[in-house]
């Protein structure tokens, strides 16, 4: 089993790549699923399926495909619940579901990267030979990397252990035994944040408790999975004008995290444009003529820049031509899949 | 007693790849340019290094605008740690909160901390123009992608349920400030793409609905020169001439075709002022790329900004 991630800033068609590397995939015989974690993605636009949850099989068979394309775009709430539902501890589930925390934590920024890896878990389960990962764009997908561990490290610590238990014994005995220090500590917080949030966190903590260690046994798996270069590649996505930027802050990223870069794929160069104006054109005509070959040598110019720095580090590059239209249907998609076979 | 000196705030927020960046730092450089100190407050996830590659030479080649010009990237958990710093009083006690677990876990899960924090400290860099010496005119600030945008406006807003406190202060601060229309200006930026364009009409439709934000303007960035050219394209493409049969002039009819018809569909969506960005043909440093951005911005109304 092959997992793929793709990562990318915004705006540079990370999820058409992702979905048409798919589609090739499938097309030359594997069982493969995209995933997409972008909450902003037009993933369903791009493959022409409809709009229900979980895994939907794409019809690809116009392409001769000997494969199979299954396509999920991640529901952090539905995951979220999922995981409560499958975790929580013996009379604290309607705690959780119905606590004023909880409804926070589905909303909170990162949360979806944690629940992309709780996906990717279960997707390995689920007898794919590949599995594509379309991930949120910049800052979001590396947290989508570190919050997994953050996670499990905090869960992991005794410290936080004591979290629950230090509220339930406050609770109980009116701080009796709560040492001196730790006391001040918890009075200095609640006279921060208010004594409701700082109440309602803790009260929240010690009922998730079994589901964040739970998430975290599993997650820890799934992390492991990750960071081995046998089952796990990662894809840099860009654009031309951001090519030398993007590749230089993910490949830094990406190494400081020790994961293994298989790919940067230059998306939307545009083709080498020999056009000119006729004689007796309009001003308005020849401006246009002017900057649409300059722009066009501008994104070539970068490709080449970018291709002569990291052909040394990176196993596959791939440059991609703009394509006439958006990416709004498997034929497009087919188009990119075959530009891909061709560059 | 004259009123205190406060800086204004210019807000550039849109879909991820837009160029929220490079338009703040361009502002940002037009004020420089015009004398006028000036920060831009990047959440842009590269961070410095974004600013230090765009605005390299700046001080070689204009030193009194480098002067005037301050880029700095907030994180929003630092600026929490800071929240806490100037409101407890034992430095020690600080340093034992900010290390204990229970704090920390708090940060991570309750709603909207940071982003208030956050906000309070843009807040603070217009309403208090002297910290750490520096005096600002103008706060611009390159805001993070739009989910994330509107999400930190949000759930600063609906704070107040939560809290007491000095957290629950910020919040009303904040909430007066932000709807003191005088004082901010929130500028969309699209470009003229298929995805960027639905984004931005749905941004603005939010900003306006659940924020209560009247956005001054739309900024399309990155148009040919002829986006909003009304010349028939069968009229185009009589004036062009391929040198190879390649596609080629199909290949900038399509694209001239697409940006005429996206400008139009944001022209009937949104209302109020749309503004063009040109992208520059050709450019040798990034730095060029930003002045000229800068030029183009230099017949913008007072009111954006002021």
């Amino acid at each position: 089993m092959k997992i793929r991630i793709f990562v990318g800033t915004g705006g540079v068609g990370k999820t058409s790549v992702a979905a048409a590397s798919g589609l090739k995939t499938a097309i030359e015989g594997s069982r493969c699923l995209v995933l997409t974690i972008d909450p902003a993605t037009r993933l369903k636009t791009a493959l022409g399926i409809g709009t229900a949850g979980g895994a939907q099989k794409v019809p690809i068979e116009p392409f001769a495909a000997k494969g199979e394309l299954w396509a999920a775009q991640l529901d952090v709430k539905q995951r979220l619940d999922h995981m409560v539902r499958r975790h929580a501890r013996a009379g604290k589930l309607q705690l959780i579901l119905e606590h004023p925390i909880y409804q926070a934590v589905a909303r909170l920024v990162g949360i979806q990267e944690l629940m992309a890896i709780e996906r990717i878990g279960e997707a390995l389960a689920e007898g794919y030979d590949e599995v594509i990962v379309d991930t949120a764009p910049s800052r979001h997908a590396l947290e989508f990397l570190d919050k997994p561990e953050y996670f499990v490290q905090l869960v992991g610590s005794p410290i936080v252990r004591l979290v629950g238990r230090t509220y339930h014994w406050w609770e109980k005995s009116s701080l009796a035994r709560l040492g001196r220090f730790g006391f001040e500590l918890y009075s200095q917080i609640e006279s921060l944040v208010g004594v409701k949030l700082a109440r309602d966190v803790l009260e929240f903590f010690s009922a998730f408790q079994g589901v964040a260690e739970a998430y975290a046994r599993e997650s820890a798996a799934t992390l492991k999975r990750l960071h081995d270069s046998r089952t796990t590649s990662f894809t840099i996505v860009t654009s031309p004008f951001k090519a030398s930027r993007d590749a230089g802050f993910f490949w830094e990223e990406l190494q400081k995290r020790k994961f293994f870069v298989e790919g940067l794929v230059v998306n939307r160069i545009w083709p080498e444009l020999a056009v000119s104006a006729r004689p007796g054109a309009t001003r308005e005509a020849e401006a246009l003529v002017t900057w649409y070959r300059h722009v066009s040598a501008a994104h070539r110019q970068a490709w080449e820049h970018v291709a002569a720095e990291y052909s040394p580090k990176i196993r596959r590059l791939l440059p991609l031509r703009e394509l006439p239209a958006d990416i709004d249907g498997l034929p497009a998609l087919h188009q990119m899949v075959q530009a891909m076979g061709q560059a | 007693m004259s009123a205190p000196k406060t800086a204004s705030l210019t807000v550039f927020c849109g879909k991820g790849g837009v160029g929220k960046t490079s338009l703040s730092l361009a502002l940002g450089l037009r004020h420089a340019l015009q004398k006028r100190p000036t920060v831009v407050v990047t959440s842009h996830p590269l961070r410095e290094l974004a600013a230090s590659v765009s605005l390299a030479g700046l001080k070689e080649r204009y030193p009194e605008a480098a002067d005037n010009l301050f880029v700095i990237h907030i994180d929003p958990r630092e600026a929490l740690n800071d929240t806490v710093r100037t409101t407890v009083p034992s430095s020690i006690l600080v340093k034992t909160i900010l290390a204990s677990s229970v704090y920390q876990s708090l940060v991570e899960v309750a709603p909207g901390l940071k982003e208030i924090a956050f906000l309070s400290r843009l807040h603070r860099l217009a309403d208090e123009p002297s910290e750490a010496g520096k005096t600002f005119d103008r706060v611009v600030w390159d805001a993070p992608a739009t989910g994330h945008f509107l999400q930190t406006l949000l759930v600063s807003r609906n704070f107040e349920q939560y809290l007491s406190g000095p957290f629950a202060l910020l919040g009303a601060q904040l909430a007066s400030f932000s709807s003191d229309a005088t004082r901010f200006a929130v500028l969309p930026i699209t470009t003229l793409e298929e995805m960027a364009v639905e984004e931005t009409i749905e941004l603005w439709r939010q900003l306006r609905g659940d924020l209560a934000i009247e956005p001054k303007a739309v900024l399309c960035n990155m148009v040919s020169p002829l986006a909003r050219s009304t010349q028939p394209v069968e009229e185009l493409q009589a004036q062009l001439e391929a040198e190879r049969d390649d596609g080629a002039v199909q290949f900038i009819l399509d694209r001239n075709a697409i940006e005429r018809s996206l400008f139009g569909k944001l022209r009937a969506a949104v209302p109020g002022a749309l503004r063009l960005i040109e992208r520059k043909a050709a450019w040798t440093t990034d730095l060029d790329l930003l002045l000229d951005i800068a030029k183009q911005m230099e017949d913008f109304p007072d009111d954006w900004t002021q």
